[in-house]
Order: C-alpha cells, then sequence, then structure tokens
C-alpha cells in the first residue's frame, strides 16, 4: 500500500482542547477507511502567505498514513474538503515509507544548516570582492 | 578586470541534496525572487532534474498558503 501525507490549516483561534477534537474526528474518520495512522501532530501556528477565509494565521497538522480503500478515501477527501473542521489541505503522495516523527520542528536538521550557512558565506564573499572592484 | 565571471553550479549538486520538500520554505526562497515568481534555470543554475522538483515543491507551497503566489517583496 502508499504512503500519503495531509497538511491543513486549522482556525489559529481553536484552543488546543478544540484542535484536538478536530483531529480526533479526523482520526476516526480515516481509520473508517483502513488506513494505517502513521504520525498526526501539530506543526504549529504559522502566518498564510495569503488571506484563506479572512483568515491572516493558520495552524498546520501534518498527518501521514499507510493507504486503505481507495474509494472511502475519495469520499475521506471530499468530506475534508466540505467539513468546516479545516480552513485548506493539501494530501501528497511520499515516495518512501515516512519515519515515525516526535514533533515537526521549525528546527532544520544539523547538516542541512551548515550547508545553508556555508551559502551565506559564499554570498558575503562575492559581495565583498563586488564592493572592492568598485 | 572589470568583468567577474561566476561560475553556475546547481545548488542541489554541490550540497548532495536528492530530495525536495515543499515544506521546507528555507530552501525554496533561494529559488524565487522578490515578487515570488519562480526564476529559471539559466539564472539559478540548477540542473534540469533538480529544478522540475523545484518548481513542483514551490507550487505546492503555495496551495498550501507556505509561499505567496504573488507579492511586494515587503515582508
Amino acid at each position: 500500500m502508499r504512503y500519503y501525507e495531509i497538511l491543513y490549516i486549522v482556525n489559529p483561534n481553536f484552543e488546543r482542547k478544540k484542535i484536538d477534537d478536530t483531529m480526533n474526528e479526523i482520526d476516526i474518520r480515516l481509520k473508517e477507511t483502513k488506513s494505517k495512522i502513521i504520525n498526526h501532530i501539530i506543526w504549529g501556528k504559522k502566518r498564510l502567505a495569503y488571506t484563506m477565509q479572512g483568515h491572516k494565521y493558520g495552524t498546520y497538522v501534518l498527518l501521514h498514513y499507510e493507504s486503505g480503500d481507495k474509494k472511502k478515501l475519495d469520499e475521506f477527501d471530499s468530506w475534508l474538503k466540505l467539513s468546516n473542521l479545516v480552513i485548506r489541505h493539501m494530501i501528497v503522495r511520499l515516495d518512501n515509507e515516512p519515519d515515525v516523527l516526535e514533533s515537526v520542528g521549525g528546527e532544520l536538521p544539523e547538516k542541512r544548516k551548515e550547508v545553508l550557512e556555508t551559502d551565506k558565506d559564499k554570498k558575503s564573499e562575492i559581495d565583498n570582492n563586488k564592493k572592492l572592484k568598485e | 578586470m572589470a568583468f567577474q565571471t561566476r561560475r553556475k553550479y546547481c545548488f542541489f549538486k554541490e550540497n548532495n541534496i536528492y530530495k525536495v520538500d515543499y515544506k521546507d520554505i528555507r530552501l525554496l526562497k533561494k529559488f524565487v525572487n522578490d515578487h515570488g515568481k519562480i526564476m529559471p534555470r539559466r539564472v539559478t543554475g540548477t540542473s534540469a532534474k533538480m529544478h522540475r522538483k523545484v518548481v513542483s515543491a514551490i507550487k505546492r507551497a503555495r496551495t498550501i498558503g507556505l509561499m505567496p503566489f504573488v507579492s511586494n517583496g515587503s515582508e
């Protein structure tokens, strides 16, 4: 079976308890499709790049699952779209089995950080060279 | 010398990155300009294979509101 990822946005004004209720309801609906949930965690409140339904901020929730019944999953998708629980959601197919996550940190893994920092150094070097030449 | 030769290189090949995740906004921001437009391959120097992945990742990030479709550059 294939692995999928859903990222959805919940109303930012929801309290923690209400977010948990939403997550529970989505859990129940997804379990009806015989899917296996791997991760279901809150990513955090973020500023949206553009307003959606009048919201400037949104709470992002990440969900990984192994697919079950295809027809029921289609129904689940349209249910999620029609329900007022989430502002927006997106389902993406994954190539590999996802790892079990404890949290989605804003921080990047250490290796990646180094890469980005060295790139910055290169840029500043180029800028310095330009200044010198001027 | 009036001209400085800038070597074009594929960012991903240089850093041994093979996967592009649409949630990784910090990486994807390198490949859009101030207006939020995707920069062409001739500017970024990315390989064709990775550029396709970057493009689809940026488009995904846009639909879920992580990146702007258009922006005036002030943020």
